[in-house]
């Protein structure tokens, strides 16, 4: 019982600050103030109709999209060839690819600013798409490589005697059963990207300001209540994200197989 | 006729130490031939390279005439079954066995009749529309099995299919498998290290010791007339002792502790002379005097436990120095007990002789 009530505090604790926002976005009060005077839903069309918004808003969501892209076509063959193979300087390999992990992120934006900026790639969307698909790719290389070292090679080779070659047995067999495990690890690498702000600050520039980039200048320069409505919908979008496979998998008798 | 033939199959991954070494054996047919071994003993590799999904360091395999050795798992003819049943998650019960049926291109049509024929054959019509996890472990394999005869393979391989089930089940699947064998007729290759299974389905028992083949016979023959030592421990309970070979007295053999016993002369004479294995079967071992039959071979020995079966009794002995177990069917008279001290003995008919090899 005691055990229950703190760990509802725990969750009470992590989870208001967050709340608090939601009440806020919808409050008349021109600045943050909480409790709100009085509710009203103008900041969201404020948002809505307001391209200084808007445009980091789907910068935000091509980027994500893009670096989610980037980093599945980098990590799924990564993740097979080393969880399959056995090659010398196996645990560098590792290290490596978790490496973004583990350098402070304004490091590595430094390092990106420096990079990209030759490139001529800084304030654009490749350049935060490649610097946002790097730092998603130990992520979801963990997640992924979880999951193929789960897998039944059996499967495979069922497959294979059943007279599936390479291809088709990938097709319909070592894809289909991965699938949850991928499509958990490509949520990652969107989620990674869409609330990520330190690179993006360095490098988005203002052809591809993201929303978190957008919002920290305007908490600065402006404190416009509008952030708390992005912050709404970011936190709506996520509780979405993380819901649909949950419930898409509780049915999975209505899926059809490949 | 051999149908399927393994030459002189070896398989090495670290290029020392042979996993497979030179197994050779023609298999008839429709034959139900069983690889029996201990863990690591390469049944498993060799029924993987069978398969293709090893490829042999040296040696062939031919099918029917035609060689292959090289040809990929998906170009073989040849059905498998695992261990963990290998079902696809994804798939419904009748996806599952029509799998092969699709990926060789069987018309639809064709595909909906031999896919509800087979799961009628191994009795799951009813849960066509399952997903695997749905299902029991004795249900999975029923599938598992459906989709490795779906496609009439030249031959079935079966690696441990039981091994994950429990005893009752076990003892149903092995009347189930051999109801199979004789309906299809399909050349079953199993492996198992199981010896009862092997015992009570296969037509002939290849036993493997560490690579090699130690003996390929029925199973009567593996049983009775063991051709190494290893065999004839590996396979039942046993009685072994060492001896000398008479030389000048024809059935007679030394041996080592506990004297002099008569043997089969014929047996003898084929032996020539030398060190040899003695295998008697408990169930060979008999009760001598009081009443009992009067044996040419009877040692006395010390009762140190006797463990009931219910329909028989394992009596295990000390006779100096030499445990020695007698299995009795049925109850045991008043004399056995614990601690008490009787003769045993069997006829020269019961004991095998195995030459022992040079030191």
């Amino acid at each position: 019982m005691l055990a229950l009530i703190l760990a509802l505090l725990a969750g009470l604790f992590l989870i208001a600050p967050i709340l608090v926002v939601i009440p806020m976005s919808f409050s008349t009060a021109i600045s943050f103030q909480f409790p709100p005077p009085g509710y009203w839903i103008g900041y969201y069309r404020k948002f809505f109709t307001s391209e200084a918004w808007l445009e980091p808003a789907l910068n935000s969501l091509i980027i994500a999209l893009g670096a989610m892209a980037l980093t599945m076509l980098l990590v799924i063959p990564a993740a097979f060839g080393y969880v399959r193979y056995r090659f010398r300087g196996k645990p560098l390999v590792n290290l490596l690819i978790l490496s973004p992990l583990i350098v402070p992120h304004v490091v590595s934006a430094l390092a990106y600013y420096g990079f990209l900026g030759r490139a001529g790639l800084t304030g654009t969307h490749l350049g935060v798409i490649v610097a946002h698909g790097m730092l998603a790719v130990p992520v979801a290389f963990l997640v992924i490589s979880a999951t193929l070292k789960g897998f039944d090679r059996n499967l495979e080779r069922a497959a294979m005697s059943a007279g599936a070659g390479p291809l088709r047995t990938f097709v319909h067999v070592t894809l289909p059963v991965l699938r949850p495990g991928m499509l958990v690890g490509a949520l990652f690498a969107f989620l990674s990207s869409f609330n990520e702000a330190v690179v993006a600050l360095f490098i988005a520039g203002r052809g591809a300001a993201t929303l978190p980039k957008k919002m920290y200048e305007s908490i600065r320069l402006e404190s416009d209540p509008v952030i708390a409505v992005v912050s709404t919908l970011l936190v709506g979008a996520v509780v979405l994200g993380v819901l649909i496979p949950l419930v898409v998998r509780r049915r999975p008798a209505t899926r059809p197989d490949a | 006729m051999a149908y399927l033939r393994l030459d002189r199959l070896t398989k090495s991954y670290d290029g020392h130490v042979n996993a497979v070494d030179g197994i050779g054996v023609d298999i008839a047919r429709g034959e139900f031939l069983t690889f029996l071994g201990p863990s690591g003993s390469g049944k498993t590799t060799t029924l993987m390279m069978i398969a293709g999904f090893e490829e042999p360091t040296s040696g062939g395999i031919e099918l029917a005439g035609e060689d292959l050795t090289r040809r990929k798992p998906y170009e073989r003819n040849i059905g498998v079954v695992f261990q963990n049943y290998a079902l696809f998650p994804h798939m419904t019960v009748a996806r599952n066995v029509a799998f092969p049926l699709r990926m060789r291109g069987f018309p639809r049509a064709r595909q909906a009749t031999r896919v509800r024929e087979i799961l009628s054959l191994v009795g799951l019509g009813e849960y066509r529309d399952r997903y695997p996890r749905e299902l029991s472990g004795g249900q999975q394999q029923r599938v598992a099995l459906a989709r490795g005869l779906v496609f009439n393979p030249d031959v079935l391989l079966l690696d441990e299919p039981l091994g994950a089930l429990d005893k009752s089940l076990r003892e149903q699947m092995q009347v189930e498998l051999k109801r199979i064998h004789r309906e299809v007729g399909v050349t079953m290759v199993y492996v198992t290290h199981d010896q009862t299974e092997a015992m009570t389905m296969s037509d002939r028992i290849a036993v493997f010791d560490h690579g090699r083949l130690a003996q390929v016979a029925p199973p009567l023959e593996v049983y009775h007339r063991p051709l190494t030592r290893f065999v004839g421990e590996f396979i039942g309970d046993s009685n072994f002792f060492t001896g000398t070979v008479d030389a000048t007295r024809p059935g007679r053999i030394e041996l080592d502790g506990l004297g002099p016993i008569q043997v089969d002369v014929e047996a003898c004479r084929r032996l020539g002379g030398g060190r040899v294995d003695v295998l008697v079967r408990p169930e060979g071992v008999q009760l001598a005097g009081a009443g009992g039959p009067t044996l040419p071979n009877s040692i006395s020995m010390k009762i140190t436990v006797i463990v009931n079966y219910g329909d028989s009794v394992l009596v295990i002995g000390d006779a100096r120095g030499h445990p020695v177990r007698m299995r009795l069917a049925g109850a045991p008279p008043d004399v056995v007990r614990e601690g008490a001290t009787v003769t045993v003995g069997w006829s020269p008919a019961d004991a095998h002789l195995i030459p022992r090899a040079a030191p």
